[in-house]
């Protein structure tokens, strides 16, 4: 069976045949180090991934094989820090830009990572196994109790386990979060005196209402912040980024962001022909950096448009023609079942408000500098900026891509931008009249929010938005 | 405490009791009151202006947290949501009289805070405050929003701050924090003439009374302390109360550990109390003062980077200095990065083989959960005191 179960599972998630060889032996050691069975492999293969994935379309499947890829890299973190590469971390959120322009300027001798995201998306998305890593750190200065991010918690046990070495520098951004900059601190004193990190951050106190990147002072601040922290990340790993390898950076996530706005598109058709949780993933490298690269995405995001374009053309869909839909602020595939439910009730939740663009976003920025350029897009971004700013970027959200309502919440883990939903719950519905909704929930650790827990709650939502729609 | 002591630190509770009603006469008479939250807010540049500080720091009821839940997430710190809590369930007699109300933002905690106020067109206005105190970028950052705040004052009181105006503010406030840094010195005494719970309630009082009636008050105090006969027992084992804050009228757990036969003899709290052992220097650029004292002179609070390292050096010395026995960490419900601090705090406190207990509220303290309260503290005092003897 061993042999079996692994080689399904590399070839349910895209590998080729001559790359199963080649990466059967690598998988079985990222398995060994992050703790996943045969049986959790099994799981996998039989049950989860089929459950909540596409895996019938070669897109989705080949979508799915880049995070095996990424995974597997990053168990070798430990052995590229032997060979003398430079590990960078970050976490979520920060502007992509600079780390793959590290990695664009010196491939081979810097490894980028957010390292808790990716093993909390495939150790609870694809396997269903999180826990002993949120577990390891309840025990070890992490509580229970206090609700702590399961991002900061799995950074902490992935270091704590040894799957993850000491970076030469963890560049975290704390724009939007207390909690990740303060876990690496915690991380440095309680764990691992290596542990080097450097933080920027950034106040938020911008009345509610203000357009934040019409601020000149805030978007030079922010700007001063990005360009202080990269140059003393470059400087800490001794690599010299050009400002054109940013520039170059910034062409190839544009090019890749175009393409999401057409998966997008295509998301929101009547009837919705994916589920959200399958599209859900192409939009992780706009978040986190790929240190295996964003090429095999884009291939898989390609095909992906195609394959759904012909389900929209024959009208095939996973719900029924004129289904509602209700934009979701966030939806995580490290817990597909949410999704899952909206949809088994016949409510479509095809894209997260997080991921799609208002107008002002796709227009070229103001500014030729980089970094104040990076700072505008920041600022123009819903989630960053104050609550009243934010209520009307998503109200512009639900008007051009007609939602017939929102959900909100699912986020009781961040105190950035969990904190403020239900406020928003209320402005939004006060300025648009649609129904707004707000769950209680974790989208990254479900231990605590069963799908029996949640029923009741999606079920009820789903019956109003079937009875205003009819 | 001696009796006279006592009586004036009652009469300064009833300075504190009646505020509301004086702010009322004083609003009414054409004075701008400003309300304001947070250690990083100078009350200096408020007296300056001609306009009556307010310090908000409520907590310790269950209610007014609750009554924020349907604004903002369950899961945040219950003093931050009592700061308007009580507003928003209509028993907050000064909210509504407020000209401004400056809320530091330091942290999520007050800038969602800060949010509700303006959601419900209360006059907030922030005070950005950034948590990376060791770069000139932030450094910069709070010292031009202290010059807005200046400037937002002025507008407000229609009166101009001059250096004049403001270096007699600095110097009132500088008095007020000597006495209370006196009176804390005295603490070092065994047994002290002053326990936590009477000398938190102290700090408290301090904000909500006229400095000139303050200042002869606490010179009075302090001399009745010198003078009159400790309330503690020799053998009562010494404490440090570590935490964020306890706030105006969360009293149960010093009360607690003093009735428990342990006492209070200093504090590392972030919030609600005079940060007494930093003065402001008079000679110079006062604004740049003021902003070297406030961001960078004082024990860095929980939420800056790096702090927690300097954090425990502090605490150790504080340890040595007043001689303590046991650390109680107050903790309130939700406050991620004190929770955090806190097991750095307990592996310190471990390896310097000094007792060490963690509470944790909600402002809960109904009589089903002071029980298990009580018997903790009393256990930990109990074991304090038998390591002693």
């Amino acid at each position: 069976m061993a042999k079996d179960i692994h080689e399904a599972f590399l070839r349910l998630t895209g590998f080729e045949e001559d790359e199963i060889a080649e990466y059967l032996p690598q998988w079985r050691e990222a398995c060994e180090k992050l703790g996943l069975t045969e049986d959790d492999v099994k799981f996998a293969t039989e049950e989860r991934l089929p459950a909540y994935f596409a895996v019938e379309l070669e897109g989705i499947r080949k979508l799915l094989g880049c995070f095996v890829k990424e995974t597997i890299d990053l168990t070798k973190a430990n052995e590229y820090k032997e060979r003398g590469v430079k590990i960078v971390y970050g976490i979520l959120p920060a502007v992509l830009h600079f780390y793959y322009a590290l990695k664009l300027t010196a491939p081979d001798e810097v490894y980028v990572s957010f390292p808790d995201i990716f093993l909390t998306l495939v150790m609870n998305g694809f396997f269903h196994k999180l826990s002993p890593y949120l577990e390891e750190v309840e025990k070890a200065g992490i509580p229970y109790g206090c609700r702590h991010c399961a991002l900061n918690k799995t950074r902490y046990a992935a270091r704590r386990l040894g799957i993850i070495p000491s970076p030469d520098i963890s560049w975290i951004w704390g724009f939007i979060c207390d909690e990740g900059p303060k876990t690496d601190e915690f991380i440095r004193i309680y764990q691992d005196p290596e542990w080097k990190t450097y933080i920027t951050r950034l106040p938020h106190d911008q009345p509610l209402g203000t357009v934040e990147d019409e601020v000149i002072d805030r978007v030079e601040y922010l700007a001063n912040q990005m360009r202080d922290g990269f140059e003393s990340t470059q400087k800490e790993v001794g690599i010299k980024v050009p400002e054109e390898k940013i520039k170059e950076v910034i062409g190839i996530w544009q090019r890749y962001a175009a393409k999401l706005a057409e998966l997008a598109l295509l998301m929101t058709a009547d009837p919705q022909p994916l589920g959200a949780v399958s599209g859900r993933l192409f939009w992780e490298p706009l978040f986190t950096p790929f240190n295996t690269g964003i090429e095999a995405m884009e291939k898989a995001l390609d095909i992906t448009i195609k394959e759904v374009e012909q389900r929209v053309a024959g009208k095939e869909g996973i719900l029924p023609e004129g289904a509602p839909k209700l934009l979701i602020y966030s939806i995580h595939p490290s817990v597909p079942w949410i999704a899952k439910m909206f949809e088994e009730n016949g409510v479509g939740i095809p894209l997260s408000e997080f991921f799609i663009h208002t107008k002002k976003q796709l227009t070229p920025p103001t500014f030729e500098d980089p970094y104040m350029a990076a700072a505008e897009g920041w600022l123009r971004t819903s989630g960053m900026v104050n609550p009243g700013y934010q209520a009307e970027q998503i109200c512009e959200k639900l008007e051009t891509h007609k939602f017939d309502g929102m959900v909100f919440g699912l986020m009781d883990f961040d105190r950035w931008l969990g904190s403020s939903h239900r406020l928003l719950t209320r402005m939004v519905e006060e300025k648009t009249g649609l129904p707004v909704f707000y769950i209680e929930g974790d989208n990254w650790d479900d231990r605590d929010y069963s799908p029996e827990a949640l029923r009741t709650r999606i079920e009820s939502i789903c019956e109003i938005m079937k009875i205003r729609k009819a | 405490m001696g009796v006279k002591a006592l009586d004036t630190l009652e009469e300064l509770a009833q300075i504190a009791r009646t505020r509301p009603g004086k702010l009322k006469e004083q609003k009414e008479k054409g004075v701008k009151i400003v309300g304001y939250i947070g250690r990083f807010v100078p009350e200096e540049l408020i007296h300056a202006s001609g306009a009556v500080p307010y310090l908000m720091c409520r907590g310790g009821e269950p209610e007014p947290p609750d009554a924020v839940i349907p604004y903002m997430l369950r899961f945040m710190s219950p003093y931050a949501r009592s700061q308007i809590g009580y507003h928003l369930l209509g028993i907050d007699p000064v909210v509504p009289m407020l000209d401004l109300i400056v809320v530091q933002n330091s942290d999520c905690h007050e800038s969602r805070l800060a949010d509700l106020f303006e959601y419900f067109k209360l006059p907030a206005a922030r005070l950005g405050v950034p948590p990376d105190w060791k770069k000139v970028l932030s450094r910069d950052y709070y010292q031009k929003r202290l010059t807005w705040l200046r400037e937002k004052l002025e507008v407000l009181t229609g009166n101009k701050i001059s250096d004049e105006k403001l270096k007699k503010s600095i110097e009132s406030i500088n008095q007020t924090r000597d006495l209370l840094s006196r009176i804390n010195l005295l603490r070092k005494k065994q047994p002290p003439p002053i326990g936590g719970y009477d000398f938190i309630r102290l700090n408290h009082y301090s904000f909500y009374c006229d400095l000139e009636k303050l200042l002869p008050k606490l010179n009075d105090l302090y001399e009745q302390l010198q003078k009159g006969k400790s309330p503690f027992s020799r053998e009562a084992p010494r404490i440090l109360l570590a935490g964020h804050v306890v706030g105006m009228g969360d009293y149960v757990v010093p009360k607690l550990i003093e009735d428990s036969g342990g006492v209070v003899v200093t504090e590392f709290l972030d919030e609600g109390m005079r940060q007494c052992a930093w003065n402001v220097k008079t000679d110079g650029d006062l604004m740049r003062n003021l902003g070297e004292t406030y961001y960078l002179s004082r024990t860095p609070p929980s939420i800056f980077q790096p702090a927690w390292e300097e954090r425990v050096e502090i605490m150790e010395k504080l340890i040595r200095d007043f001689n303590i026995d046991g650390v109680i960490w107050y903790e309130l419900s939700f406050e991620e990065i004190y929770d955090l601090e806190c097991s750095i705090i307990s592996k310190a406190m471990d390896e310097m083989n000094m007792p060490f207990l963690k509470l944790e509220s909600s402002y809960e303290y109904s009589r089903e959960a002071v029980g298990p309260l009580t018997t903790r503290v009393e256990s930990f005092i109990e074991s304090v005191k038998q390591r002693r003897s």
